[in-house]
């Protein structure tokens, strides 16, 4: 598909005008979004900058909220070809499991069963692979971050309910 | 000057500078090397450690991987005309023909000289033009501070124009984006939605990192495995011979060394820019035009040295005015701030030494990634064997691991997950993402220059006509808007003719 065909998508304009829309809505929210009970006047405060820029991107997003309400012939919603993404959004999905797993599991257990699920869904899991690197991984991190870094994570939940 | 030069030479030396550019350009190479990760990635994925060094060091850890990164690039552009980083896609033009004749040694000696020349070069304009810059720049107000910030991000925005209306959407949600939390100057809450969390308002890091880190490895996630079975390279380190058989093109460095410089100087154009320019004009220049795009190693040596010039051309316009040429200053612009450093005119009189431990540390890393891959050429070029997938599952983990530990808040970690899915899209719909961290860079210098600037003129911005070199930019501003549009109507009409 060529680069202008790929541009063209109704995709980009929908994106477009979702953040044109999101703008209009800020703008017209603003004042209650931005404390302006201070003393200084208008072309000093706080508002007069974001007011700009909610116009600039609602003026950016105007050609596309038109092509999305008047579509050219050969518009389409087809992006790129690329398929649907489902890897992505399974890893993004891990990773914010992931996220919660530093609460609940700790760093060295929910980084080394991420690394051992994300690897496997990837194909990368031959023994070899599966075994030693979320092991050197996980190791790694724990040195940098807990022992060199002397970062703080929080303790896991699991611990306070095995200790109860 | 000599004094300070001096001074940086002794503190470039020190051993925990030494071993964070050694380590920078190592890293800078590898995810120079592996395509689909880039300077940007390798950078934003150590920005968390290097808030635990000083500022030379952490600048210094950085600035190898973002000088590193542009070596590394030109590698598998001449093995697989696949290049590393988009600027080594002119590289892979010659490279990869001169590979299939079975002289990859001389291709990548000319890209690896190119790559030396360019960068040395580059250094040695940047320290000799910096100063002159930041003394014009040393009677800058308010008013002419704004003029340059809009001048600025108009180029970045024209630098995109093909897709005007997304580029200024990216910049305005950049803008919004540095607006989040307490205002510094009035100290009143914007747009924090009554949580705690977003007082702190949105910092730069997680922004980089979710943005590049982790929306550039869910890119990674998805691309086929690569085939790597036809690197062929006779060596394991390069062929000493070679390199001084491409030495007969020193003018050629040289010419592109400059342009790359001057390109890199102007916010918003790119290395790509620059590759393209330095090889468009080395063509133009040369006695065998004809074997250019064939397999010339002239074609190669110009590419590198256009794009290997782009750090320290960047770095001009970063360090005098505090305005970040692209998206890879823009993050060493935030170690600068975080260190309570504050890129412009007056740092150059406040922090010489640093800035000449700066100078000194982009030579060695110069000359230390020309070493390296003398060197270690084979080891480094099997390194595309390694599987993107698994890299970016590895990438992903350090990367939110390494957002925590900056300011121990995993909300921080959200937001980097939550820029790593607008990251995502931005890419695949390839939407220029650049302006988005424009941006978020400059919206705090935007903002409070246009607040000083008005407060000048009494709420009037007439102030920024009234003074001559304000005027000057933003008259130079008109005309970066004005000219490309009647260039291509002009185009356009003589092409219905």
């Amino acid at each position: 598909m060529s680069d202008k065909a790929f541009s063209s998508s109704r995709v980009h304009d929908l994106l477009g005008s979702l953040l044109g829309v999101f703008a209009a809505s800020m703008l017209i929210s603003c004042p209650w979004q931005v404390d302006t009970s201070g003393p200084d006047p208008f072309y000093k405060g706080p508002l007069i900058f974001p007011l700009i820029l909610f116009g600039l991107i609602l003026a950016g997003s105007l050609p596309s909220m038109w092509r999305l309400c008047k579509p050219s012939l050969n518009a389409s919603w087809y992006l790129d070809g690329q398929g649907k993404s489902l890897k992505s959004m399974v890893i993004l999905g891990l990773l914010i499991v992931y996220l919660a797993g530093l609460m609940v599991i700790g760093l060295e257990v929910s980084t080394w069963l991420f690394l051992v699920i994300a690897l496997k869904f990837v194909k990368q899991d031959s023994p070899l692979k599966i075994t030693l690197i979320p092991l050197l991984i996980t190791l790694i991190l724990f040195f940098i971050f807990k022992i060199f870094l002397d970062v703080w994570f929080p303790e896991p939940l699991i611990m306070g309910i095995f200790q109860e | 000057m000599v004094e300070n030069l001096l001074a940086g030479f002794w503190a470039a030396t020190s051993l925990s500078n030494l071993a964070a550019l050694f380590s920078g350009t190592l890293v800078g190479i590898i995810v120079g090397i592996l395509p689909g990760l880039g300077p940007m990635v390798g950078m934003v994925v150590l920005l968390p450690f290097s808030f635990a060094f000083p500022p030379n060091v952490a600048l210094s850890l950085l600035l190898g991987v973002f000088c590193g990164g542009y070596y590394g690039g030109g590698i598998p552009a001449i093995l697989l005309r696949t290049p590393g980083v988009p600027s080594s896609l002119v590289t892979s033009f010659d490279g990869y023909p001169l590979t299939q004749r079975g002289e990859a040694q001389i291709a990548l000696s000319a890209a690896l000289l190119g790559s030396f020349g360019g960068g040395i070069i580059s250094v040695l304009i940047l320290i000799f033009l910096a100063p002159v810059l930041a003394h014009v720049a040393a009677s800058f107000g308010p008013p002419e501070y704004f003029a340059v910030a809009v001048f600025g991000v108009v180029l970045v925005v024209m630098a995109f124009r093909a897709q005007l209306g997304r580029g200024i959407m990216l910049l305005g949600l950049g803008f919004f984006f540095s607006t989040v939390g307490i205002d510094g100057t009035t100290l009143s809450q914007r747009f924090c939605f009554g949580t705690l969390s977003m007082q702190n308002g949105l910092d730069i890091v997680p922004i980089c990192l979710g943005l590049f880190g982790i929306g550039q490895t869910l890119i990674l996630v998805e691309q086929e495995i690569m085939k790597t079975h036809d690197i062929q390279l006779s060596r394991s380190s390069l062929d000493f011979s070679k390199l001084w058989k491409v030495l007969k093109y020193w003018k050629t460095l040289i010419r592109s060394s400059v342009i790359g410089t001057f390109v890199g100087l102007l916010p918003g154009t790119g290395s790509i820019l620059a590759s393209f320019l330095s090889y468009d004009v080395a063509k133009r220049l040369s006695k065998d035009k004809s074997l250019f795009g064939k397999g010339t190693p002239e074609g190669c040596l110009a590419a590198e040295a256009g794009n290997n010039a782009v750090p320290a051309g960047a770095m001009i316009p970063l360090l005098t005015l505090g305005i970040p040429g692209d998206a890879l200053s823009a993050v060493l612009l935030g170690v600068f701030t975080i260190n309570g450093i504050y890129p412009g005119p007056l740092l150059l009189i406040k922090e010489p030494v640093l800035i000449s431990t700066l100078y000194i540390s982009m030579l060695f890393i110069n000359i230390a990634a020309f070493v390296m891959l003398i060197v270690w050429l084979r080891p480094f070029a099997m390194i595309v064997k390694v599987p993107g997938r698994l890299l970016a599952v590895v990438i992903m983990v350090i990367s939110v691991v390494g957002i925590y530990a900056v300011n121990t808040r995993l909300f921080d970690a959200g937001v980097a997950i939550a820029m790593g899915v607008l990251g995502y899209a931005l890419l695949r719909m390839k939407w220029p993402i650049v302006n988005l961290v424009m941006g978020v860079v400059l919206g705090e210098i935007m903002e409070n220059r246009l607040r000083q600037t008005l407060s000048l003129g009494d709420g009037s911005l007439w102030i920024v006509f009234q003074r001559p070199i304000s005027l000057f930019l933003i008259v130079l501003t008109c005309l970066i808007i004005i000219v490309p549009f009647v260039l291509d109507a002009r185009k356009a009409k003589k092409k219905i003719v």
